[in-house]
């Protein structure tokens, strides 16, 4: 006779952020998770050392919440060539800024994955790279005494991805296709809390077990639009004018020395919305129902 | 002479003519003119060239033009793709790269062609211009077959002596092998394009060069808005016009909404 119950994953966003702790390292996939993103900022997590682009990275940055960025690339989108409040806090010394580029990174999260302690990268040979971050360090290979990087490995403590839909013992599937570095963050991490748009029955995941691309999610929540105002892969597009707006009263924040606009964008969409549902009745549903795909 | 076209079109024209049926042509972000010359390439002259945004891969010379959202990041990109590169292996596949052709913008280039998307500032740690990052570029210039350098401006802070850090490596400290002396696979740059000339590398010193100066655009010019010595040789054409044929399909085919006329 069988005994015991199967352990649910399903989480709320609150329970789910939980697990976080101050002083982590939060790695942010893409598509992004911003309903997560917006619950550390929510649960005013402190000193993270965070892998994240774009608006989050900006966004957890102006929320006080990062004392390290893993940074690859910081650019503002829509003709803001830098992300401002990054730019800001970087330029004055308040984030501690480990420099690298894509394949270093995956590099590191790879040699995280299969538990070595570096992986040799050839991408960052005779560049500043080394110089300015002396954890990579230039090696001699022993097979052909090539110069390499030999990057560490680099081992988040939470992976946080948004996927289209999952079960609730940790299927995961993307649908739409995992973004470029989710499966690098999720194999990297010690534990992977994955967002998704629909929490589908288990015999939806047997049906096709090859469209799993995360079979053990430690915590799956359900956030419909939870990417907003990012996109999520045949689901919704971008909403480029609410992530024009975050850009106009973040720059003016950083640069100009105006930072009522950013605290009211903080308070309005990260600090006051209790839940997830709550930030989706702030943007609204008719904004929320014109951003369907195509 | 009264100009044909913007110089943006220009150097959209003169890159899509510099590529080549067969290739692959991969280009990042916020490049307009690289991304505008790449489907006016597929479109005149290759059918057989794949295209790469943001990881989509598309073969798009059968479209009469291109209704994609252009010009920056959107993931609807992939609804021309035939495959999508980024599902978690990017970059396994980089000892095929000889045949990719790559662009690359840059907060500073030095006589050598090597480039700085990182800052600006002596001191790392308090930049007086922090950049977006390196983003995928050392690996990509790293490897591919050849890369443009492209520039919006060109100003003695965008033209230094010296880089003060170095993303990309162009030819390094000079010298036909200083690539090779690097281990570095990939070709290297071939051109530097800016809105007043187009730029090569001398054969020997691996040294910037000017190559031809676009309509109007004088030698006095360029040389004022260089901060160190161009390679000037005897003859300094001015940069073609393009052709009629590729100025209409520029503009009836790809920049339908002429981003790159103003």
């Amino acid at each position: 006779m069988n005994t015991g119950v199967r352990t649910s994953r399903l989480h709320t966003e609150a329970q789910a952020v939980a697990m976080l702790d101050h002083g982590m390292t939060i790695a942010i996939g893409e598509p992004t998770p911003m309903a997560l993103v917006r619950q550390v900022i929510r649960q005013q997590l402190r000193d993270l050392t965070v892998i994240a682009s774009g608006l989050s990275l900006d966004l957890l940055i102006a929320g006080g919440c990062v004392r390290k960025t893993i940074s690859y690339y910081a650019g503002g989108g829509f003709g803001v060539p830098v992300a401002p409040c990054f730019r800001r806090a970087a330029e004055r010394g308040e984030i501690e800024v480990w420099e690298c580029e894509e394949g270093i990174l995956t590099s590191g999260l790879e040699a995280a994955g299969k538990g070595l302690p570096f992986l040799p990268w050839r991408g960052g040979v005779g560049t500043s790279l080394p110089e300015i971050n002396p954890d990579l360090k230039l090696i001699r290979d022993p097979i052909n005494g090539e110069t390499l990087l030999a990057v560490p490995a680099i081992k988040p403590d939470v992976a946080l991805l948004h996927a289209s839909v999952a079960d609730v013992y940790g299927n995961v599937q993307h649908q739409g296709g995992p973004g470029w570095i989710d499966l690098f963050l999720q194999r990297a991490a010690t534990h992977c809390i994955v967002q998704v748009e629909k929490i589908v029955p288990n015999e939806a995941i047997r049906a096709a077990p090859w469209a799993t691309t995360i079979g053990r999610a430690d915590a799956v929540v359900r956030l419909p639009w939870g990417a907003h105002p990012w996109y999520s892969r045949g689901w919704y597009v971008q909403d480029s004018a609410f992530l024009a707006d975050y850009l106009a009263v973040a720059t003016a924040a950083a640069e100009r020395d105006q930072p009522a606009g950013l605290a009211e964008f903080l308070n309005r969409y990260c600090h006051e919305p209790a839940t997830h549902a709550d930030y989706l009745e702030r943007v609204g549903l008719k904004r929320l129902l014109a951003l369907h795909e195509y | 002479m009264t100009p044909c076209c913007s110089t943006a079109e220009l150097l959209a024209c003169f890159l899509a003519r510099d590529l080549n049926d067969g290739e692959e042509l991969q280009v990042g972000i916020a490049l307009p003119i690289p991304e505008a010359a790449v489907r006016l390439a597929q479109l005149t002259h290759g059918p057989n060239m794949e295209l790469i945004f943001l990881g989509a891969r598309m073969n798009v010379h059968h479209l009469d033009h291109l209704p994609m959202p252009a010009f920056g990041w959107d993931s609807r990109v992939v609804r021309w793709a035939e495959s999508f590169s980024d599902r978690g292996h990017r970059f396994d596949q980089v000892k095929d790269w000889h045949r990719r052709v790559f662009f690359v913008g840059g907060l500073q280039v030095d006589p050598h062609g090597n480039t700085n998307l990182i800052g600006v500032g002596q001191d790392f740690r308090r930049l007086k211009f922090r950049g977006p990052g390196s983003v995928g570029t050392p690996t990509l210039t790293t490897h591919v077959g050849r890369y443009y350098i492209v520039l919006n401006t060109h100003t003695p802070r965008i033209f230094v002596p010296r880089c003060d850090f170095i993303s990309t490596v162009g030819w390094g400290n000079g010298g036909a092998d200083a690539r090779t002396q690097l281990g570095l696979p990939g070709g290297g740059p071939k051109y530097c394009i800016t809105p007043l000339c187009i730029m090569d590398f001398t054969p020997e010193e691996k040294r910037l060069r000017l190559v031809s100066l676009h309509p109007g655009v004088t030698l006095a010019q360029v040389q004022a808005q260089t901060g160190f010595e161009l390679v000037i040789p005897a003859q300094v054409p001015t940069t073609a016009w393009p052709t009629l044929e590729d100025l209409h399909v520029l503009r009836t085919q790809v920049d339908v909404a002429g981003a790159l006329r103003g």
